[in-house]
């Protein structure tokens, strides 16, 4: 068919023809090949001049039209309207040039900006011939619509589409909604109280039944397009069961942890199980919860540290020791003996040093009575377990056997119980009444004990077995000491091996050793030996170890206080023989070592250097070079496995033996190690042999509860956190301290373990210490909430994120964060509200930063962080009217004799009743100083400056320097997009403003759509504003889905990507480059295929494919090169 | 009646020499508030800028002439308006009027006719470094060593300078000199408005520099430091600039200088306003007084972006201000709060202006005012 182009170019006023001769382009054009028609026209746009259009493709035979004139996109739908009416498809027939925004506006010369305009349209008059028909696909609509954020835009547009009877999603990222509103106290101009105007909203959305709540929830991934998207959400766990919680604060009252309030911006303390404000929607607590603290992270026996710290904190002794006990049956023991790697992981170290955790331990323990404690309730199992072995290890596996209702024997081979704490550690350590205490609280619960009963000598497992014992456990320890392999080891009398020493004194058995005694070893055991040798009366004990005190294993503290009872250390010396005389010891042979590469083990070696044999005289020498478990009863029919180090082999998870229903842990599996290790383990094989003995299937058996991974995310230190000395024990005098087994450590006092444990920064935040669940009367509270995701479809998206305030921190000539009493706008609000730090008393801090007294003048300084191309070039627009309801509510609550002086640039009193409430607030005697605040400072000139903060500016009109004291100064600072606009943004197919707030689709006539169809965009998330205008945008939002929604069906543009599937190689190159992942993969056909409804039409896939098998209609290659062609003719 | 009336004529002349800003002005008085002049009278950017914007009698007075042109008001102005460059433009049509203070006339006079601004014989610009044997600038060597000025005639700055070869021969830095046809920057010759005697100085020295294939220059001042970042590059200049600091700091980096004698002062340093506001180099001098040992370095409250003009840029040097407004004053009082003994700097006018306001206060027994370079050079064994 002949091509019969109309060709019509707009003067667009002046706005075209003042630089562009429109009337020389007309006649150009006129003259390209195929043109019927040229015509020129004062307003293409208006109806006559579409009215042009239609005639003449009706009486002209017109089957392609050009207009040049404004931006497509202002008017290429009108003008493809244009064309439909009079029967073209106006795909095929209808192209549009811009010769006003890319021409006459942009061109200061007339010849050229008119050559260009030629140059231009000639270009659309080659390609619009190649055109083919195209057709709109019409999609259907889902009326929902999800509204993001919960402030006063949200609220309100989520009403708007629910009164429609639509229903709204509000996804609200705190835990309630309201938003900033909801912090203030009073709006402007009509002062009525934000909370009074607020709160009915906060209910009527909370309660209408067109309206899903999702708080504590975030938008991650949108997927779809207009009409039909797809929005999964993840709602947080707040660990508060919605339904259940009545509000009645009960938790909140018993929670341990204090966080700053972000609701009062931090000028007031919430609990870690918290409300934001009283009429919160919902009314439901939240707990705020971190990664587990790395104290409990780092406990062996993963006992709850931040939790027992925090309850001793307040003085809930009891409370702190049953949490204890969930782990560790010993917590006074513990609290003596444990090496405390919890401490070596505390932040505090951060800020001074660690929290003394162990000690605290210990507080607790020395402060309960365990036989007041109320028995737990225990449910009676027929099955019974052999325990044999009743040190840590096994106490620990009889008591949580015991728990779970298990028939416990006990059967330990010395007279007394308690394996290693009671035989190995000597009693100035751990005084044998609080060993005895523990025990005989587990023993209280039903655990049976024989005593003098030894493995392998008094019965056997398989004697046990025949006893009817269902499973037995094995924690026997490594009692016997290793050899020196030196000689006269063997031989002489006045040897005798620590760990044999140890016992034997801890038994009441033992004796002097001698009068001066050797200790060989650097461990625990070593100078455990050495200070009981002490206390045995030896006159003089030394120890002697091969490498230097860094690398001596014992614990610091045991030590020092050695060295302090007056034992000698001699280090870098190493054992030789020793000397006897008549089948006595006599003297002990050494030399001296020097540190050599590093071994096995990561220290460096000891190196022996000749020739420097010396001779310590002595009478008697106690090895303490390590031990091993006792394994002479192992006897072959019994076919237990053990490693070449005699320890039972066991499975590393269920630490079952290779004997069926033989478990085994502590010492004697690992080798001689901690307290708390054999503690843990033995509670890891109690919780085995619970799953055996109830049948289940060990093979698949998981060794502890899946545990939420581990995001290293803690509290952060607040900024300011001063030193604080660590709590040390107080020890017995050194003098005569040797002399007496009674306990070195005197343990802390009340006052001091409260007081450091309030040193805890609760790296948790919450310390799941469990109070609030005992507290809560409804049982609304579940610490084993887990994150949902919920998926939405919805039809469209209201995006209501809200702002921030700028930090004016940076800007230090202000003194905020310097001077206690600079405040931000939204502090100021806080403190004027009577939900807030000071229930709504306008007051300034002391020293100390306690709210203590009116301020008797206020300084209030405009555009802090607005109009300042340093930080936000824009006007912040509420600032100047916020500042006059401050000056207001100043003279009002504190007092008409208060001096208000508002520091401004300009005053900006725009709206309904603005410009009335200004002249009413100068009327109160509001001073206004025209000039920027340059310099807050407490530097006194005069006496009646000092104590006072000084504002300093120049006063434009006098022309003058004005320095006003005043008491307190009110930033009035930025309003700023969200620090993650961009990535919502992003997620929603927005484009941010050079403001970076959300770009709207045109400033004047689409305020509140979008790039992306179907997503609309309501107050403040858009740029600075007021209530009122965030309101009027909301609504304006919620009518704009509601067209949506209720019109049922959408069109989207035809212009989209096709691949050829005969083309296509299946490369999927395009897939990954379509940022709209319209783009899926056929694997049975090998190619790629468009999804139509998704795709935006971008060209990248077009762009990038090898093949030629992607095109974009309507952009085809043939299209663009005779666009190109025609530019270039 | 009593009305002024615009004269825009004059506003326009003002805009055509360079200070266009000032009509984005919104009087807002930032510039006024920081403005270190009002720490001992009122003065007011603000006001002379609203003069101009009307060409309004009264912007020329003397006050014009007090701007030191630290860029204290330029880096906190809301509008980013380059006020020296305002200030500067109303300057030069004083020049061309020839409504110059007398006290400037001198220098400015001594530029134009002597190449330096302190009536020195251009024969004696090297004179300074005699004995020194400072090879001459020529292929094969890495950096022109610029000499200031203030350096080259000024008794005090001598010492400074010889101080600074030394060091720098230490440091193995590959430098030469010019002879004594090189000329005075021009900085402080422009922001008096001498625009036409700058251009005598730029046109010359450029030349020279091209003559000898000039690359990289290396400057004790940080006012020629930026005039030949910024000012010269307006005009075509493209050299790669280090201002000494730079120098030092990273040749103790690289280990090639190595402070060793123990100092045992306290020592507080000034930021220069053009080495600090004005091109923001603040870390590299701290870190070569830190690394003399026995070295206490102490702060002063104002300091980095805060720090308080000596008072001697813009012609500040040669401005006649009694002494109880005289920053350098002021500063030094701060210095000696800090309890510090010596007094550090690395700009040629801050030793001067210090070197007087310590004799003015009378506090020459507590504190010393020395030059970075002169420091290093006291902590070096064999220099």
């Amino acid at each position: 068919m002949e091509d019969r182009i109309g060709f019509y170019v707009c003067h667009c006023g002046s706005n075209i023809a003042g630089k562009v001769r429109v009337e020389e382009v007309r006649d150009y054009i006129a003259g390209e090949p195929g043109v019927a028609v040229a015509r020129d026209n004062l307003f293409m746009c208006s109806d006559p001049g579409q009215e042009m259009i239609e005639t003449d493709i009706r009486e002209q035979g017109l089957n392609r039209v050009v207009v040049a004139s404004c931006s497509p996109r202002m008017h290429e739908r009108t003008f493809r309207a244009a064309c439909q009416r009079a029967g073209l498809n106006p795909y095929e027939a209808f192209h549009m040039v811009c010769i006003r925004e890319h021409c006459s506006w942009v061109t200061e010369d007339e010849n050229e900006a008119t050559k260009k305009a030629i140059d231009l349209c000639r270009a659309g008059i080659h390609r619009v011939p190649l055109q083919y028909p195209l057709d709109a696909k019409v999609v259907p609509v889902n009326p929902n619509v999800l509204v993001v954020g919960g402030g006063i835009a949200g609220m309100q547009a989520a009403l708007d589409v629910a009164s429609a009877g639509f229903k709204a999603t509000v996804v609200e990222r705190q835990p309630t909604i309201g938003g900033h509103m909801l912090q203030y106290d009073k709006t402007f101009p009509t002062l009525d109280c934000a909370s009074c105007i607020g709160t009915p909203k906060m209910v009527s959305v909370g309660q209408n039944p067109n309206i899903e709540l999702l708080t504590y929830s975030e938008v991650e991934a949108v997927d779809g397009y207009v009409g039909n998207f797809r929005v999964r959400v993840r709602k947080k766990a707040r660990y508060v069961n919605t339904d259940s919680c009545t509000g009645c604060g009960e938790c909140a009252e018993v929670c341990p942890v204090t966080r700053p309030n972000e609701w009062d911006e931090g000028l007031k303390e919430r609990k870690a199980v918290y409300r934001s404000f009283p009429q919160a929607v919902p009314i439901t607590f939240a707990i705020e919860k971190k990664d587990r603290a790395p104290c409990v992270l780092a406990c062996p026996a993963g006992i709850n540290v931040q939790g027992y710290v925090q309850l001793i904190g307040q003085g809930r002794y009891e409370d702190a020791v049953r949490l204890i006990m969930e782990r560790l049956p010993l917590p006074g023991v513990l609290g003596r003996v444990c090496p405390h790697p919890c401490e070596a992981q505390c932040r505090r170290a951060e800020v001074d040093q660690p929290v003394s955790i162990c000690r605290l331990k210990r507080a607790a323990a020395d402060r309960v009575d365990l036989q007041s404690l109320p028995k737990p309730e225990i449910e009676e199992r027929d099955e019974r377990v052999a325990v044999v072995g009743s040190g840590p290890a096994g106490l620990s596996a009889a008591y949580y056997l015991r728990l779970k209702g298990y028939r416990v024997t006990l059967f330990e081979a010395l007279p007394l119980l308690g394996g290693m704490l009671r035989a190995g550690i000597p009693d100035y350590r751990l005084p044998p009444e609080v060993l005895d205490r523990e025990i005989d609280y587990i023993l209280g619960l039903g655990v049976e004990a024989r005593t003098e009963t030894r493995l392998g000598l008094d019965f056997t497992l398989s004697d046990l077995k025949d006893q009817g014992f269902d499973a037995i456990f094995l924690g026997t320890g490594a009692h016997l000491g290793m050899k020196l392999r030196i000689p006269g080891e063997d031989e002489l009398d006045g040897v005798v091996d620590a760990v044999d020493f140890l016992r034997e004194v801890n038994l009441g058995r033992g004796g002097a050793p001698g009068r001066r005694a050797v200790v060989i070893g650097g461990g625990n055991v070593a100078v455990d030996a050495a200070r009981t040798a002490l206390r045995m009366g030896c006159e003089e004990v030394r120890i002697v170890y091969r490498r230097t005190r860094e690398e001596m294993p014992a614990y610091e503290e045991e030590i020092e206080e050695a060295l302090a009872e007056g034992i000698e250390i001699h280090y870098l010396t190493a054992p030789v023989r020793i000397q006897g005389k008549d089948g006595r010891v006599t003297g002990f042979d050494c030399i001296r070592t020097e540190l050599g590469e590093p071994d096995a083990s990561g220290r460096r070696r000891p190196v022996p250097v000749e020739g420097s044999e010396f001779t310590i005289s002595c009478d008697a020498v106690i090895p303490a070079v390590g031990q091993r478990p006792d394994v002479s009863w192992v006897r072959e029919e019994d076919a237990l496995p053990l490693t070449r180090w005699s320890t039972f082999e066991v499975h590393p998870d269920t630490l079952q033996t290779g004997l069926d229903g033989v478990f085994a842990a502590g010492d004697a599996v690992t080798g001689p190690a901690t307290v708390v290790e054999a503690v843990a383990a033995g509670r890891r094989a109690a919780d085995a042999l619970h799953a055996y003995l109830q049948g289940g299937d060990l093979s698949s058996w998981e060794l502890t509860p899946a545990v939420p991974e581990q995001t290293g995310e803690w509290a952060e230190i607040p900024e300011g956190t001063a030193p604080e000395a660590r709590a040390e024990d107080e020890l017995l005098p050194v003098e005569g301290r040797a002399a007496s087994f009674g306990e070195v450590s005197l343990g802390l006092v009340e006052a001091e373990a409260r007081r450091e444990a309030l040193r805890c920064l609760n790296c948790g935040v919450c310390s799941e210490c469990m109070a609030c669940v005992e507290a809560c009367k409804v049982g609304a509270i579940d610490h084993s909430a887990r994150d949902e995701i919920v998926d939405l479809d919805v039809g469209s998206i209201i995006l209501a994120t809200g702002f921030n305030l700028i930090d004016p921190t940076p800007m230090t000539r202000f003194g905020y964060g310097k001077y206690p009493n600079v405040f931000t706008s939204l502090e100021f609000e806080r403190l004027t509200n009577a939900t807030g730090p000071t229930s709504g008393e306008i007051l300034v801090r002391d020293a100390e930063g306690r709210f203590d007294r009116p301020p008797e003048s206020v300084a209030i300084l405009h555009c802090i962080g607005s109009r300042d191309v340093n930080y936000h070039e824009y006007c912040s627009r509420v600032c100047c009217m916020y500042a006059l309801k401050y000056a207001h509510l100043i003279k009002d609550r504190v007092g008409e004799q208060t001096a208000v002086y508002n520091f401004y640039i300009d005053m900006r009193c725009f709206g309904k009743g603005y410009e009335e409430f200004m002249n009413r607030v100068q009327g109160e005697g509001v001073k206004l100083v025209r000039g920027k605040a340059a310099l807050v400072t407490d530097k006194a000139e005069d006496p009646e400056e000092e104590g006072r903060l000084i504002v300093i500016a120049e006063d434009t009109i006098l022309g003058k320097m004005m320095r006003v004291p005043v008491d307190m100064v009110l930033l009035c600072t930025a309003m700023e997009p969200r620090e993650d606009a961009l990535d919502v943004a992003r997620m929603f197919g927005l484009s941010l403003g050079r403001d970076g707030f959300f770009l709207e689709e045109h400033p004047k006539l689409e305020p509140v759509s979008t790039a992306s169809a179907g997503v609309f965009v309501a107050g403040a998330c858009q740029g600075p504003k007021d209530i009122p205008d965030t309101v009027a945008q909301a609504k304006g939002a919620a009518g704009e889905a509601i067209s949506l929604s209720a019109f049922g069906k959408v069109e989207v543009s035809p212009m989209t990507s096709f691949i050829d599937p005969d083309l296509c190689s299946g490369c999927q190159t395009c897939r990954e480059l379509c940022a709209y992942s319209a783009i899926e993969f056929d694997a049975r056909r090998g190619v790629s295929v468009v999804n139509e409804a998704k795709c935006k039409g971008c060209g990248s896939c077009a762009a990038h494919c090898p093949s030629g098998a992607a095109k974009v209609s309507h952009f085809t290659d043939r299209q663009v090169f005779a666009e190109i062609e025609g530019l270039m003719a | 009646m009593d009305a002024v009336t615009p004269f825009l004529e004059v506003t326009e002349a003002i805009k055509e020499l360079g200070g266009e800003d000032l009509e984005r002005c919104m009087q807002c008085a930032t510039c006024t508030g920081v403005c270190p002049w009002n720490l001992v009278r009122y003065f007011s950017p603000r006001g002379i800028i609203r003069l101009a914007q009307f060409g309004l009698e009264g912007f020329e007075s003397e006050d014009l002439w007090r701007c030191v042109t630290c860029n204290n008001c330029v880096i906190h102005c809301p509008r980013g308006l380059r006020i020296i460059d305002i200030l500067r433009a109303m300057r030069m049509m004083m020049n061309e009027t020839g409504s110059v203070p007398p006290s400037l006339k001198g220098p400015l006079g001594s530029a134009s006719n002597r190449g330096n601004p302190w009536s020195g014989d251009p024969e004696d610009r090297t004179a300074w470094a005699e004995g020194l044997e400072i090879p001459p600038f020529e292929e094969g060597v890495a950096h022109l060593f610029f000499t200031c000025c203030t350096q080259a005639y000024d008794a005090r700055n001598q010492k400074a300078a010889r101080a600074l070869v030394r060091v720098l021969r230490a440091a193995g830095v590959s430098f030469g000199m010019l002879t004594e046809r090189e000329q005075c920057c021009g900085d402080a010759v422009r922001k008096m408005g001498g625009e036409e005697v700058f251009g005598k100085l730029l046109e010359n020295n450029m030349g020279l520099f091209e003559e000898k294939g000039v690359r990289s220059i290396l400057t004790a001042s940080p006012h020629c430091y930026n005039a030949f970042t910024k000012d010269y590059a307006e005009f075509g200049g493209d050299y790669r600039v280090r201002h000494y600091t730079e120098v030092l700091d990273e040749a103790i980096d690289r280990g090639r200088l190595t402070p060793s004698i123990e100092l045992g002062k306290t020592v507080t340093y000034h930021d220069p306003c053009y080495l600090g506001r004005h091109n923001q180099i603040y870390e590299p001098p701290r870190r070569v007084l830190r690394a003399v040992p026995g070295l206490d370095l102490v702060e002063m409250e104002r300091n980095r972006e805060d720090s308080l003009c000596c008072g001697g840029g813009g012609g500040g040097l040669w401005n006649e201000v009694p002494a109880d407004e005289r920053f350098a004053v002021l500063r030094v009082r701060e210095a000696l709060e800090t309890g510090a003994e010596i007094l550090a700097a690395a700009c040629p006018y801050c030793i001067i202006m210090f070197e007087d306001a310590v004799k003015t206060l009378g506090k020459e027994e507590e504190l010393r005012v020395v030059d970075i370079a002169e420091l290093v050079l006291d902590s070096l064994e064999e220099a």
